[in-house]
């Protein structure tokens, strides 16, 4: 029974949401779809603790693997694994969505049944997208992971909700579709979806450019980079809670991952090729989200720029193509998903009292919600990467990493740093301290015991990552080494 | 070795004590308030006398090395989380935890009916903790993590009284100068590990020490990053603008600040580092500018300034930058020595200053009477520390070290720096004791009639002079015992120094009396009129702090924040945004064509669609209608009203719908097979 679980580990993780719907379909009282859904995320989250607790530190390759032929004429598999890099993923992906649910157990009054699917579609299709070792694989639930997105917008979002959500699949499109292209293409070359043969496959060489662009493209839209990121700031302030958690925190960083496991290891040699042009753009992107949120008078917009800001360190680390870059840059998508998901749900639940997100229509909360600042201002210097906190690892990797490459970019991306401390201290100076501004500012109750509990994990993880990153570091430290091997030599 | 290795992990206590007593009170606060003292004053004693057993273990075994476990590994990095106790550490820890209990116990009656009892005693316990573990850290990048969490304590507790916007303000530039000047230490400590290959201290130092395959201009680049840094902390100028605001905070944290915590890292990293910074000639003379700048200005300002805070944070900053010119000069001792007794002479003065304020405010409210505080102790302190500069600084080898290392016209620009600022020194603390216990608050017009008669006493004047003498021989006893115990920690090759009352050692402490004898004078007669217009435009000058604060908001801070919104407005939505817009529009102006060739393939579909239609209404004719008409009404009661829409859409009954998707299905699964087979 056990070992029957553990070979079918990742299967289960993947079924448990899926199921979860289908028990969700024969309930209709509030309560019940509420604690159904959160029970299924929370054995979701239980069976990722036991999956880490499972993986094995020294293997290089890939584990708990499970390969079922699916469409055998075009060599298409259901198959997935983990190393250590998706492991962390896995492990975020698995944790948030419980706190989504948990902040959507008021504030979402219409077609609740609805929304609790949704969230657990998204956690469904982004463990196979984390887990998948199968290129159409991958894309189908990449594409899957769209289409909840767009609904939590469009039918919970605030006030600007279509257009944002337009805008959002319209980007989402234009990014898979040259993704689609650059599966396809690699596919009529090597003939295979098996993303480990991709990988040993030689391309030709005036295709690889191409391809590699092509790839590139659609992961940097995810992610963003800096020019495709006019999408991030309306999705993110105009979707509901829980959706902004799970946009933030999980879907962002499928761009991350998926540059780790498909651009570095199948074309290295483009990659590093293209690696001056992407740090440039990862550091402009570090100081442009840090300038813009500085000039953020909404608090959720202020957030959205600031993971522009951080997905910026993201790309940084991963084109620098060392240990300390790649580890860091996994690391910082953990953090941020952990950070900027907490910052959300903090911001979420000011928004269901007073229904504003302005910075300017609050002030003084420290006298009424004395609770709510320790955690707000926690997440606040955590997300400028304060060290003891997590992200401050993430970002220290990265910078040694990069300034193997060139010592300029740390000296940028240290001022990214300081416009975080800038933005954040500057929002937190307007809204906790002084008097409160506005009458609605002044009557407000403190977090109860349910919002407490969707922050408190987060703000453990965040001081324990900070304080003792060695685990995390430890498990994906083999995978890493791995990924940097096949990238050397170019 | 067992028994050793408990003995050592011992020490760990030393900040552990004051964590767990902030995390208790963070977790429970609520429950505990008003009761934080009762917890936070006995960790902090303890992790004193631990501190103290660790001062007779390193004087007695030297250097103690302790790890702790691993911090990080990543690729070739390692990072130890592991103390590093030597002679330097044990004597800052004895500071560090010896004022913070102090304080603690001061502000368990001044913080007495404060609504955020427990956050401040978290605070300040957290506080001290980070300023133990960043002395106690062996590894460079560990010390720059508990230098930055100091850094979130100070903004926390000058934000302690919130409902005032300038405090929340104060906090947040406190934190920010302090950020700008940290990029400098990250980007030292990076170096660092690119040029060593190793981020822990003691071994950083041998290589420092031994290899000689290390380019002085790499190490003068480090020293200078990580300079950066203490320029920050320490409040050295430019950076200088945040310790006046500090003063926000409740006057027990501005002590802790100022003589305990914080701005003491500054000169601490100097001197922990100082067998690198010696091999590095160009950073010890910035740091020599910088201190001596720093030094001489700061002293004149606080001279001008009206408010008691402001002066008090001024003589810190002239201190430190007295402490920092030390450090260039290659006197590590000598600025250590100076810490450890601004240390103390500093939280005395800030918990007299907390109570004579509070004093003089009670006896406002009830009789608006003056107060007598006992101001001796105090004058004694400033005696002391206005000649500890004088003492140290110009005396035995280190005038040689001095001589050795600077050409003879450098040499005489400090000598005038550092003679001035000791002048200038001596008078300020006059007058900021003479300030403090003033019997009004009003301010000079009463001083006439309170302090002033008392000091002109012949007795007082004797007192004096006995004190002072008596200060120096302890002085150069102490002092003689402290170069020997500490010489081991610090770089450079220095020789035992010798204490002669040398002509060099009279001169600065003639200049010292002199500036007290100023002081005095200046103090009895408040000079009017008979001014010149320079006079009153340097007064101003300094009177504003040299206008460094307006600078800054200025040029710096106003810019920044309009840039932002700038280019949000402009690039982002004006450029970046709209193009993306402009793309969308002209797709559908390009799909409205394609629509065109699309209405012709759609015809083309609908015809083979009405085809299968065809076939399903011939094939519902064979098929038991029955059968499947009763499933798709339980799957259509199902679905409810989504499933209406659906039928509405096509005129045809639910039960063709579904025999047409059957049938594609097998077609599509058919033609699959076909092709896999």
């Amino acid at each position: 029974m056990n070992s029957l679980i553990t070979d079918h580990l990742l299967s289960l993780m993947i079924a448990v949401p899926f199921l979860g719907i289908a028990v969700l379909t024969l309930l209709t009282d509030r309560k019940w779809v509420l604690s159904a859904t959160l029970a299924t995320t929370l054995i979701n989250a239980a069976l990722a603790i036991y999956l880490w607790n499972q993986f094995g530190l020294i293997e290089t390759g890939l584990q708990f693997v499970e390969r079922v032929e699916w469409m055998p004429t075009f060599g298409i598999e259901y198959a997935v694994g983990v190393d250590g890099i998706s492991l962390l993923l896995v492990l975020l992906t698995t944790i948030l969505p419980p706190l989504c649910v948990l902040a959507s157990w008021e504030s979402i009054t219409s077609r609740l049944k609805a929304f609790m699917m949704l969230i657990l579609l998204v956690e469904g299709a982004m463990m196979v997208v984390f887990t998948a070792l199968d290129a159409f694989l991958f894309f189908m639930m990449w594409e899957v992971t769209m289409v909840p997105m767009y609904f939590m917008i469009v039918l919970w979002g605030g006030p600007n909700r279509i257009a944002a959500g337009l805008k959002y699949v319209l980007y989402s499109l234009a990014g898979s579709l040259l993704l689609l292209i650059g599966i396809l293409a690699l596919y009529l070359q090597a003939g295979t979806f098996n993303i480990q043969s991709l990988a040993e496959f030689s391309y030709s060489s005036n295709s690889e450019f191409w391809i590699f662009l092509a790839l590139f493209l659609g992961f940097a839209v995810k992610l963003p980079m800096l020019p495709f990121h006019t999408w991030l700031p309306d999705a993110h302030s105009e979707a509901p809670t829980g959706g902004s958690v799970l946009l933030a925190g999980v879907l962002l960083k499928m761009g991350g991952y998926g540059l780790i496991r498909f651009c570095l290891p199948i074309f290295p040699e483009m990659a590093h090729s293209f690696a001056p042009a992407v740090l440039w753009l990862s550091v402009l992107g570090i100081l442009y989200g840090g300038y813009m949120a500085l000039a953020q008078t909404d608090l959720k917009r202020l957030v959205a720029y600031s993971s522009i800001s951080h997905m910026g360190f993201v790309t940084l680390g991963i084109f620098s193509f060392n240990n300390e870059g790649i580890a860091g840059a996994t690391l910082q998508m953990v953090t941020h998903g952990i950070t900027t998901g907490a910052m959300f749900l903090i911001v979420g639940q000011l928004y269901d009292r007073t229904h504003s997100r302005e910075i300017a229509d609050y002030g003084g909360l420290q006298a009424r919600m004395p609770r709510f600042v320790a955690v707000l201002s926690l997440f606040a210097v955590a997300s400028f990467g304060l060290p003891t906190t997590s992200n401050f690892i993430g970002e220290f990797l990265i910078l040694v990493g990069v300034s193997y490459q060139n010592f300029l970019f740390v000296v940028m991306a240290m001022g990214g740093i300081v416009l975080g401390a800038a933005y954040m201290l500057w929002m937190l100076q307007r809204v906790a301290f002084g008097q409160p501004r506005t009458e609605a500012a002044k009557n407000l109750t403190d977090l109860n015991f349910r919002e407490m509990s969707t922050l408190v994990p987060l703000a453990i993880a965040v001081i324990a990552i900070g304080i003792y990153p060695g685990p995390l570091l430890e498990s994906m430290n083999a995978s890493v080494t791995y990924v940097v091997e096949q990238l050397a030599g170019f | 070795m067992e028994v050793s290795e408990i003995a050592m992990s011992i020490y760990a206590l030393i900040p552990l004590l004051p964590l767990v007593a902030a995390f208790i009170l963070a977790v429970c606060g609520k429950k505990l308030e008003g009761k934080g003292q009762l917890l936070v004053i006995p960790a902090v004693v303890f992790s004193f006398v631990v501190s103290l057993l660790a001062f007779f273990d390193v004087s007695a075994n030297g250097a103690i090395q302790i790890q702790l476990y691993q911090f990080l590994y990543v690729g070739q990095l390692t990072i130890d989380l592991g103390f590093y106790l030597d002679q330097l550490t044990v004597l800052i820890l004895l500071l560090v935890t010896g004022v913070s209990a102090i304080v603690q116990v001061y502000s368990s009656r001044y913080m007495v009916s404060d609504p955020r009892h427990s956050r401040f005693f978290a605070l300040t316990a957290l506080f001290t903790a980070a300023m133990t573990l960043l002395v106690m850290s062996s590894n460079l990048l560990v010390t720059f993590v508990f230098w930055e969490l100091m850094g979130i304590c100070s903004y926390l507790l000058i934000s302690h009284y919130a409902e005032r916007p300038s405090a929340a303000r104060a906090a947040t530039k406190v934190f920010l100068v302090n950020s700008v000047a940290d990029v400098g230490l990250f980007v030292g400590v990076i170096l660092t590990y690119l040029t060593f290959e190793t981020l822990d201290i003691p071994e950083i130092l041998t290589i420092a020490q031994s290899a000689n395959d290390i380019s002085t201009q790499s190490i003068t680049l480090i020293t200078l990053c990580l300079f950066c840094g203490a320029i920050g902390k320490s409040a050295q100028m430019p950076a200088h603008v945040w310790l006046p605001f500090a003063m926000e905070a409740p006057t027990p944290v501005s002590a802790l600040i100022h003589a305990a915590t914080m701005v003491n890292a500054g000169p601490f990293l100097l001197v922990r580092l100082s067998p690198i910074l010696v091999l590095a000639p160009t950073t010890m003379v910035v740091i020599t500018v910088v201190g001596a700048t720093t030094a001489l200005f700061a002293a004149v300002v606080s001279l001008t300034q009206t408010d008691i805070k402001r002066t008090l944070a001024y003589s810190t900053i002239s201190q430190l930058g007295f402490m920092t010119m030390l450090c260039g000069v290659g006197a590590f001792v000598a600025a250590i020595f100076h810490l450890i007794a601004h240390g103390f002479f500093k939280a005395f003065l800030f918990l007299s200053t907390g109570n004579s304020l509070a004093a003089t405010h009670r006896h406002l409210e009830q009789h608006g009477k003056a107060s007598s505080v006992p101001a001796g102790g105090l004058f004694a302190g400033a005696a002391i520390i206005s000649l500890l500069p004088a003492l140290v600084f110009f005396s035995g080898s280190y005038r040689y070290l001095w001589l050795s290392q600077s050409s003879m016209a450098a040499n005489i620009a400090l000598w005038i720096v550092g003679l001035s600022t000791i002048f200038f020194t001596a008078i300020y603390l006059f007058s900021c004791i003479t300030t403090i216990f003033q019997d009004s608050p009003t301010g000079a017009s009463d001083s006439d009639l309170g302090v002033q008669p008392k000091l002109l006493s012949p007795r007082f004047v004797f007192l004096i002079g006995v004190v002072i003498a008596i200060m120096v021989t302890i002085l150069i006893t102490v002092w003689r015992w402290f170069a020997d115990f500490l010489s081991p920690a610090v770089g450079g090759a220095q020789a035992l120094p010798e204490m002669q009352l040398s002509s060099w050692l009279l001169l600065p402490l003639g200049v010292a009396i002199a500036g007290w004898v100023v002081a005095f004078l200046r103090f009895n007669h408040s000079s009017e009129g008979r001014t010149s217009i320079w006079k009153k435009r340097l007064y101003v000058f300094f009177l504003n702090k040299g206008y460094f604060d307006e600078i800054y908001d200025v040029f710096l801070v106003r810019p920044t924040v309009r840039f932002a919104g700038w280019m949000w407005r402009k690039i982002d939505y004006g450029i970046v945004d709209r193009l993306v817009i402009s793309l969308g529009s002209s797709s559908i102006a390009i799909a409205r064509r394609l629509g065109y060739i699309d209405t012709a393939i759609d015809n083309r579909v609908t015809s083979v669609g009405s085809g299968t239609n065809n076939v399903g209404h011939w094939l519902g004719r064979y098929i038991d209608p029955k059968a499947v008409s009763r499933a798709v009404e339980a799957t259509g009661h199902v679905n409810g009203t989504n499933g209406r829409t659906g039928r509405n859409y096509e005129p045809h009954s639910m039960q063709h719908n579904l025999l047409i998707i059957v049938i594609w299905l097998v077609a599509a699964l058919g033609f699959f097979y076909w092709i896999a087979g």
